[in-house]
């Protein structure tokens, strides 16, 4: 199954969440990989604490794939690779965890009949080893996400499930953007359509990931004053009708991702022992990743509303 | 015009074999059927898909050829230059295992420099060196330095992995297929040398990331039948392969047993009854995978993860009945009789 | 112990080559375009005048080499870029001119059998076998770069402009011939265009496969293609219901030869060198080449594996 993950606004925890579920997801026992198409920015190595590809490999990633310089882009064995002692080994039962990278420096570039094809080749290459592609998307109206819509229209990858995570954060200006991405002047629908989606099926394989949630009624707060308290239960309240209104309500919505201190400070994976060892992180975060980790295969979860 | 024929046939004897043969799991919900292969595998008109169905089915795509002009890889760093074609071509066994496999044979060239193209592809599956060599080492001196994959100090040399890849990917992409395996598997590449020699010799060396290596000799066998042992070698890695890592996973030693069939499930109901080593190889070629199977002992492997999976089974449903029997009262006496 | 020798075959898994009959030389005499029909017969007759010395050197030079030379003569006219008259007037024409030149022809082909010869898409199939010759540093990592429907001898120049944001702007190089010895030959051949939904293959690429007929190189499934049929008499009045190639002397020789020898007008200079990049990528079915010289072995001649050294010409000036 192929998982996009994409907002329409930067820095809304798109990456550092989607790392995290797919780590999620290889130790519930599927065979899981990333794949970096922030083509502007290439920096998912970090969140995996590669430091060898933190900015993009020099390897050659997926630039230089898609621009058909080489046969297949490299792939990173993030159990093996990854710098952070408590994650090496792949744990019994767990599944393969592969990042593919983008090229170091690379930048943005537009779609061609040939980079198409390369981009469905891809996908159906790693759909034979992969329970699951996780896709990170740059933020907004890009040609990755150009890229990506025209791939899933293609005839080789119709029968594969495909499905769209979009993130934003818990805000007004977010809300609105994320609506727009999917249901705006060419938003993901308008745009999927005229390349040849259905757009009724591509509408249902959208879902909405709320990121950074402060929860009001949580005990980090306990310390606020009750007119904060109030001030931000009612925020949350107008935030829920605004939300409705531009058709990203609770039932569009697959995760809650409340917001952790770890997060806040670094992009990083979160371990079980970040949790229960060192107690740095929270146990709300690890399970609302666990959640969305399993919702996001779970067909249940994505039934028509 | 035609002229009268002369003795002289050129170029300096058999050569040395090289090729790689991918093998992975074919992307699609059922085991595809007999009837589909020629479609699927027809990747040349005009030319046939050659399918048997005994002892197992299997297919195989029409040969197509690739043109490289490029350094080759020599263990001593040696810079040696090879122009020529490599042929390549993709096989379906029990409807189910998907190989791309590619070959050449390496031959002391005719010229100093470069001939026209038509040169080349007048001598199908060749690759010629460019300027005169002794013959001997320099044969060794390419073998070794084709099959060390860790040297850096040598030319990458022919991508064969790329070209069997995207083989594989052509199938993988058929209209034919719907992309829906029942379970995923990771692919495995067998790089392989052999070399013309009366001394049988075989040697098999497994890596990391599922690449492994060989080296045989052969003795005025077709290179046909050279080619489909060491398809058929890669075929049983491969299902050896994935068994023992759906195993891996499939049993931790505490997991629920619903965990366990879930996985364990598709390797008993596709792989299983592919297993069938040597079907294909010439019977003069057997003894070399006879030998194999002695040491490192393909077979008794897999005999013995299969029969962990019997065991597994069984268990399964003694458990099973058991706890029909303890949750259905009076139904106890039926369940252990029948 | 003794052991039964078994032996198990599977039809489906068996390939067969048809053998075709072989003449020695196939002589093509000239390729017919409306605008020398229309220039009328005399014209015709003249033309095939000016051939026929060259002709008669052909078998010159092959009693010499060989007991009893067969040579077969062919004919191509052109019912694919421009349809004109119909086949009893042309060929009608066309026999009386040749006749009266003392020339003798035996096959006639129509040159939109070689895109599809009796439902068979030659052009199709010749298309699947070509494999690109490879610029040095090719070493299959990716497929070579390719223009639709182009073909040539070298690498081009890159196109120029950026492929990524910010990146950094490509330099202009020559294109250069694969083969170059020093200096470059470089040709980019056009193999077809697209109309709508019909593909128009090239001159060039149809007088590949013409080439390609001629030498006997071409099967379907290993059934020979194009097998030429006696003249229907009366000839059709449609082109499309003359078949690809039609046999005028039902006594000569083969069609098909080991090599061919064509009489061109040196305004066909530029077509040939074109047929000949491309002639120079097709490969042809390993089992066909073999055939082809093994049967030049029994007959004690030494046929080259190379086609491009099997095809010659004659090209006197404007003829
Ligand atoms: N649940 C969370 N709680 C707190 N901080 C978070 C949370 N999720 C992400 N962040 C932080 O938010 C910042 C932006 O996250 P991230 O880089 O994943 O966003 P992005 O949408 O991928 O951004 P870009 O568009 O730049 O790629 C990071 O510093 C990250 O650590
Ligand atoms: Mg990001």
């Amino acid at each position: 199954m192929l998982v996009i993950a994409t907002s329409d606004k930067g820095g809304t925890g798109r990456s550092v969440t989607s790392c995290n579920v797919a780590y999620r997801r290889a130790l519930q026992g599927s065979d899981v990989c990333y794949l970096d198409f922030d083509f502007g920015s290439p920096t998912s190595g970090a969140i995996f604490s590669i430091d060898p590809v933190s900015r993009g490999t020099e390897g050659g990633g997926l630039h230089s794939y898609l621009q058909g310089k080489i046969a297949e882009p490299q792939r990173i064995d993030v159990w093996r690779q990854t710098d952070r002692e408590t994650l090496r080994s792949r744990p019994p039962g767990a599944g393969r965890l592969v990042l593919l990278p983008g090229d170091q420096g690379g930048g943005e570039f537009s779609m061609t009949k040939d980079i198409l094809q390369r981009c469905t080749k891809l996908f159906v290459r790693l759909l034979e080893e992969f329970d699951l592609c996780v896709v990170d998307l740059s933020a907004g109206r890009s040609y990755a996400a150009e890229l990506v819509l025209a791939a899933t229209a293609q005839q080789e990858l119709r029968g594969v499930p495909h499905r769209w995570l979009v993130f934003h954060r818990w805000t007004r200006q977010h809300v609105i953007a994320a609506s727009g991405l999917v249901y705006g002047r060419r938003g993901l629908i308008e745009a999927g359509a005229e390349r040849g989606h259905d757009s009724q099926v591509l509408a249902d394989s959208i879902r909405f990931v709320r990121t950074a949630v402060v929860n009001p009624d949580s005990e980090e707060l306990a310390g606020l004053r009750p007119t904060q308290v109030v001030w931000l239960l009612d925020c949350n309240k107008d935030l829920q009708e605004l939300a409705r209104q531009h058709q990203l309500g609770r039932t569009m919505v697959l995760a809650t991702i409340p917001l952790d201190p770890v997060l806040q400070m670094r992009e990083q994976l979160i371990s079980d022992r970040d949790v229960w060892a060192s107690q740095i992180a929270n146990a709300a975060t690890v399970a609302a990743f666990d959640q969305l980790a399993r919702r996001i295969a779970d067909d249940a979860a994505w039934d028509e509303l | 015009m035609p002229s009268p024929a002369r003795s002289d046939a050129g170029g300096d004897g058999a050569g040395i074999l090289i090729g790689e043969v991918h093998t992975g799991l074919l992307l699609n919900s059922a085991s595809l059927r007999q009837d589909m292969l020629p479609a699927v595998l027809g990747l040349l008109p005009g030319e046939r898909v050659r399918s048997f169905e005994r002892p197992i089915s299997h297919a195989v795509s029409p040969e197509l050829l690739v043109g490289v002009d490029c350094d080759l890889s020599t263990a001593s760093g040696t810079r040696v230059r090879g122009i020529g074609t490599l042929a390549v071509r993709a096989a379906i066994t029990g409807g189910r295992v998907l190989q791309g496999s590619a070959w050449t044979r390496l031959m002391g060239g005719h010229a100093e420099h470069r001939l026209p193209w038509s040169h080349y592809l007048a001598r199908p599956g060749v690759v010629e060196t460019v300027g005169r060599r002794r013959n001997h080492p320099y044969h060794a001196d390419l073998a070794d330095g084709f099959l060390d994959r860790t040297n850096n100090r040598k030319a990458p040399g022919i991508d064969f992995g790329a070209i069997c890849g995207q083989i594989m990917g052509e199938v993988q992409r058929s209209p034919y297929l719907d992309r829906r395996s029942p379970f995923k598997a990771a692919r495995t590449t067998l790089r392989w040398v052999a070399e013309e020699s009366p001394e049988r010799r075989i040697g098999f060396i497994l890596g990391d990331d599922g690449s492994r290596t060989t080296r045989i000799t052969f003795d005025g066998q077709p290179i046909s039948a050279v080619i489909e042992l060491c398809e058929d070698l890669a075929l049983h890695d491969w299902l050896l392969s994935t068994l023992l890592d759906v195993i891996d996973r499939g049993m931790p030693s505490d997991g629920p047993h619903e965990t366990m069939m879930r996985r364990i499930r598709p390797a008993v109901d596709h792989l299983i009854h592919l297993w069938m080593p040597g079907a294909r190889v010439v019977e003069s070629l057997l003894p070399l995978w006879e030998s194999l199977d002695t040491k490192p002992g393909f077979t008794r492997q897999w005999d013995t993860l299969v029969n962990r999976i019997r065991d597994q089974l069984a268990l399964r449903t003694l458990t099973l009945l058991s706890a029909s029997a303890e949750g259905v009262p009076g139904r106890n006496e039926q369940g252990i009789r029948s | 112990m003794t052991s039964a020798h078994v032996t198990f075959g599977e039809v489906a898994a068996e390939r067969r080559i048809s053998n075709i009959p072989l003449s020695h030389v196939s002589v093509e005499l000239g390729h017919l375009y409306m605008d020398d029909f229309e220039a009328g017969r005399d014209a015709l007759r003249r033309q095939f005048e000016r051939v026929r010395p060259w002709a008669e050197t052909v078998t010159q030079i092959n009693e010499g080499r060989v007991r009893r030379p067969r040579i077969s003569t062919c004919f191509l006219i052109d019912d694919y870029f421009t349809r004109f008259s119909t086949p009893s007037v042309v060929i009608g024409d066309l026999l009386a001119a040749s006749e009266a030149a003392g020339l003798r022809i035996d096959y006639i082909a129509r040159e939109s059998g070689c895109a599809v010869a009796d439902g068979v898409p030659l052009a199709e199939l010749v298309h699947a076998r070509l494999v690109p010759d490879p610029p040095p540093g090719t070493n299959g990592s990716r497929p070579p770069p390719h223009e639709s429907g182009w073909l040539s001898n070298g690498e081009r120049s890159p196109s120029g402009g950026v492929d990524e944001a910010m990146g950094q702007v490509a330099a202009w190089l020559p294109p250069r011939e694969n083969a170059a010895r020093h200096h470059s030959i470089f040709l980019d051949v056009e193999m077809w265009t697209d109309e709508g939904d019909r593909r128009i293959w090239s001159c060039p690429y149809l007088a590949a496969v013409w080439q390609l007929l001629r030498l006997g190189l071409l099967r379907d499934d290993g059934r020979p293609v194009a097998v030429p049929v006696p003249a229907p008499d009366p000839l059709p009045d449609d082109w499309d219901d003359l078949p690809a190639i039609i046999q005028m002397v039902p006594s000569a020789p083969p069609f098909a030869a080991y090599t061919t020898m064509s009489v061109l007008s040196s305004r066909f200079l530029p077509v040939e060198h074109a047929v000949r990049v491309i002639l120079g990528q097709v490969s042809i079915s390993a089992a066909v080449l073999e055939q082809t010289v093994r049967r030049g072995a029994d007959e004690n001649l030494e046929i080259p594996r190379d086609i491009l050294k099997r095809i010659g010409y004659a090209i006197p000036g404007e003829i």
